[in-house]
């Protein structure tokens, strides 16, 4: 058994990753309050620190974009469908039989295509559901300006956003259990802090 | 060993927070009045009054004046001050007790909350007596029951009239009040 | 900086203070000080002398306000009718019947005590007489010019007790003292009336009592007494003696930019005359989150949290029915609540008093249906004597604050319409005189001109008041989560998305559903990793 390290996340991604998974967080607690789930930080507070979160997301969303296509790792969210059954039987049953992992992460490949498919969903999905109603819904007192107040209702905005939030809150529980799937149960998270993979071989 | 010391000190500063979190709650109660303040109020006094046990009206507080005076505004309260030389004085007495003046006298309040509802707020005088010790405990085990018979209210009584206090500050209630409670 | 330069600039620093202390006195310094208004009312000739009588002060008015009367004439202060410029039905108090003392008619001896005028006793009263016309009413500044119910109107000339049997006195009215100090109406001069409606302090309105004279900035913002000191003018901005911003007319989802004050404007007290209908300063992130809620609310709904919030407190319910009972001595009785409100009058029956209420919210575009005089009714349900219309979402419609007044008032089981009671008045049939409904109810109805089977029952009336004034500082207005929460204020209202109170059962259950899964799935399959690594961990083990 020999240890290999590689290097995975540079900076400014761990920094996007964390500070966005701190603001998601943050907006799922202050967004559920918003909904009337619990009281927490009384609805005007939530309500504020919702949007003000929102807003430092959208920044950050700006220069990760930015980030994505200067460096080129954007690239790491194109989707295959290769070896995607091998993943799915790897986490059904080979993970309990102690299998190898049949993907290996490279600095060119971190993500596996599992990963990729469910990446591009929240991408492609999720994301445009919340961003969408929640730029309508944060816009709402300029709905006449925009020129949308005729045909777009708030109910409309606000269930989507709901739905919205509900597979986002859906998917970080997931997140959060799948990161405890590598060699050890926080190797994942060690990773996403470090930067550095330390690979096990067999 | 570390797992069962770690386990001891988050369960003991678990139940600190939880003590923490519902200590306040257990010092003092909630009820909801079917009737308007100043009825609530007045049949409270006239309770009290009726209540024997040398219990006196001592006076009525509006703590929202001095905040309404300075352009605020606020929903109603009236404090009913009442008090029993019975339970007093021994209480008094006592030089281990006698800081528990701070408590007296007697106060039931009466305030609207903003689901437009009257409240009855009480000390729960039986938990504190608890606290200190014997004699304490025995006298607010009185005041107690002597409290539970304030809050009963007979609504096929007419409304009784609000007791105000007199000039000076003593309460309306004549009697055990004008003794000097 | 050396001791000297200090010491030089101590010196410049006393000078100019004592350049300040001893500054020569201006012109104006010299002179009295500024007179309120331009006429002295008190040396005027034609005002110093005795007046018999309120017609002989205002003859000495008209003598050079020349067209006052003629202005007043106008408005509904004197006529108490209103024409509805849409049904072309006939309102105002002269033709309606109210919640409260019901309806005028056969008792203007009592009710004109409120009329800007002299003499109205009944139908013959002349209202194009010019001399009919109270002038003091509105323009006493001494706060001695009292009229009392039963003297149609004029003024107290004799002392007398009042109410009989009370040893309370009401002193006579000094009419040329009271002339010669007449001054712009003040909160008092309006409040006289307005705070008193239906009989006493506080009663009708809810939002309208005497703690108005001098409010503190907790109970009106613009009233404050130490602070804004608004007159009742100052947003019912009076021109020739046409009083704005009447229950008639209302302007109930102004929208657009203030009118700088002096420009003319038809709604001068709706509040966005002044602050216009975006008046909420914000972080701009937060993108008008405030502002945005006046195309759906009036700005009294927030910032009325609550009306009657004093002592005075307002009456919430009547019940004639209960009027006419005697005490156990067979004698009538009044009984009043533990805060000294009214609660039972053998001549009215009972009342329900409170303060600091919570209104009730409806959409309200302004316009108001109302009951008339011998208009059907269907006694099944709670009659409605005026109704706010406007629907749900409308936009020319806000959701408002109300005091709904509810009670029991008479009515013909036969011909099912309220019915017109006399009431006030010394004569044999006056309710209040001799406890007799039937002929009450026929001098009422036969005064009415309207039909009456002789038969009369009580039917569960309401009636709604917008509440407009006692506009709390904008600290105190209704919290974002008395609404946006789950049983909130404007729960049942309609017409609005709530965020925190409105929701999607199937949405939420289902949202929840796959949540809870998610959850579930990552423990069962997690639950079989742990167990798998155990067992392996024994097995590998060879203890």
């Amino acid at each position: 058994m020999s240890t290999n390290r590689i290097f995975l996340y540079k900076r400014y991604e761990r920094f996007w990753h964390w500070s966005q998974a701190a603001l998601v967080i943050f907006m799922l607690i202050t967004g559920f309050e918003i909904h009337g789930a619990y009281e927490n930080f009384g609805f005007r507070r939530a309500a504020d620190l919702h949007t003000y979160a929102a807003w430092t997301l959208l920044v950050l969303w700006a220069f990760t974009i930015f980030w994505q296509f200067t460096t080129g790792e954007w690239r790491q969210y194109i989707p295959t469908l290769k070896k995607v059954d091998a993943m799915i039987r790897y986490y059904i049953l080979g993970i309990f039989k102690d299998a190898p992992n049949p993907f290996q992460k490279t600095s060119v490949k971190k993500h596996n295509p599992l990963q990729r498919l469910a990446y591009l969903a929240l991408l492609a999905f999720v994301s445009p559901i919340i961003w969408g109603s929640g730029i309508f819904y944060l816009g709402y007192a300029y709905w006449p300006d925009w020129g949308v107040d005729a045909w777009l209702s708030l109910e409309a905005v606000a269930l989507t956003h709901t739905i919205g939030a509900f597979m986002m809150l859906t998917f970080f529980f997931v997140h959060v259990y799948l990161t405890t799937t590598g060699h050890t149960p926080f190797a994942h998270i060690k990773t996403m802090i470090t930067g550095w993979e330390e690979e096990e071989h067999h | 060993m570390l797992k069962l010391i770690i386990g001891i000190v988050l369960g003991a500063i678990l139940s600190v927070v939880a003590i923490w979190q519902t200590a306040g709650k257990l010092m003092f109660e909630e009820t909801v009045s079917p009737f308007t303040v100043e009825e609530t109020v007045a049949r409270i006094q006239h309770n009290v009054q009726a209540a024997g046990n040398g219990w006196a009206l001592f006076g009525l507080r509006y703590p929202t004046r001095p905040v309404e005076a300075e352009g605020v505004s606020v929903l109603p309260v009236i404090a009913i001050e009442a008090c029993s030389p019975k339970y007093s004085g021994p209480i008094l007495k006592d030089d281990r007790t006698r800081f528990l003046s701070l408590l007296m006298p007697c106060k039931i309040s009466v305030y609207k909350k903003s689901d437009g509802k009257v409240y009855i707020g009480t000390m729960n005088a039986g938990l504190i007596g608890k606290l200190f010790g014997p004699l304490v405990a025995e006298t607010m085990e009185h005041v107690v029951a002597d409290q539970k018979k304030f809050l009963e209210f007979d609504p096929t009584k007419p409304a009784p009239a609000l007791i105000l206090p007199k000039a000076g500050g003593e309460g309306g209630g004549g009697g055990a009040a004008a003794g000097g409670c | 900086m050396n001791w000297k330069t200090l010491a030089r600039a101590a010196a410049l620093l006393a000078g100019l203070a004592a350049f300040g202390a001893q500054a020569v006195p201006s012109l104006g310094d010299k002179l009295p000080r500024v007179a309120k208004g331009t006429a002295d009312h008190g040396k005027f000739k034609e005002l110093q002398r005795v007046f018999k009588s309120g017609p002989d002060v205002t003859k000495a008015c008209l003598a050079c306000h020349t067209d006052a009367a003629q202005q007043v004439q106008h408005t509904r202060h004197w006529t108490w009718e209103v024409v509805d410029p849409k049904t072309g039905q006939m309102l105002g108090k002269k033709n309606l019947i109210n919640n409260f003392c019901t309806t005028t008619v056969s008792n203007e001896k009592d009710c004109m005590a409120c009329h800007a005028g002299y003499g109205w006793q009944d139908k013959s009263f002349d209202f194009s007489r010019e001399d009919n016309v109270d002038c003091l009413i509105c323009h006493d500044s001494t706060g001695t010019y009292r009229k009392l119910p039963g003297d149609a109107g004029h003024p107290v000339y004799v002392r007398k007790e009042f109410p009989a049997g009370s040893g309370k006195f009401v002193e006579a009215v000094d009419l040329a003292t009271v002339a010669q100090k007449v001054a712009m109406p003040s909160r008092a001069n309006c409040g006289s009336c307005h705070f008193f409606g239906a009989g006493g302090d506080g009663t009708k309105h809810g939002d309208l009592d005497s703690s108005l004279k001098k409010p503190g900035k907790h109970l009106d913002v613009h009233m404050d007494a130490a602070g804004l000191n608004f007159s009742c003018v100052a947003c019912h901005k009076t021109v020739d003696h046409q009083v704005p911003g009447s229950r008639y007319e209302f302007a109930a989802s102004r929208s657009g930019p203030p009118t700088p004050r002096g420009k003319y404007d038809a709604e001068p007290a709706a509040c966005q005359a002044c602050h216009g209908d975006k008046p909420h300063h914000e972080n701009p992130l937060l993108m008008d989150r405030l502002n945005v809620h006046t195309d759906k609310l009036a700005c009294q709904t927030c910032h009325v949290p609550q009306f009657a919030r004093n002592a005075i407190g307002t009456e919430k319910s009547w019940d004639w029915s209960t009027a006419t009972k005697m005490g156990p001595e067979g004698k009538p009785i009044v009984v009043k609540d533990s805060a000294g409100r009214r609660a039972f009058d053998s001549k009215k029956g009972n009342f329900a008093w409170d303060s600091f209420l919570i209104p009730e919210y409806r959409w309200f575009n302004g316009k108001v249906a109302f009951k008339t005089l011998g208009e059907k009714i269907d006694p099944a349900g709670v009659v409605e004597i005026n109704r706010p219309e406007g629907k749900p979402g409308d936009p020319g419609a806000r959701i408002w604050p109300f005091k709904v007044h509810r009670g029991k008032q008479a009515y013909d089981p036969e011909l099912k319409n309220l019915l017109v009671v006399h009431t006030a008045g010394e004569d044999h049939t006056a309710l209040w005189h001799n406890f007799d409904w039937p002929k009450a109810i026929g001098t009422g109805m036969q005064t009415a001109g309207l039909p009456w089977s002789g038969k009369y029952d009580f039917v569960a009336t309401e009636m709604s008041w917008p509440i407009t004034h006692m506009v709390a500082p904008k600290g105190d207005a209704v919290t974002c989560a008395q609404c946006h929460t789950g049983e909130g204020r404007l729960a049942g209202v309609g017409g609005v998305w709530l965020p925190g109170q409105h929701r999607n059962a199937i949405i939420d259950t289902m949202g929840w559903a796959v949540v809870g899964l998610a959850l579930l799935g990552t423990l069962i399959h997690g639950g079989i990793r742990v167990c798998v690594l155990c067992r392996r961990k024994k097995g590998t083990n060879p203890q």
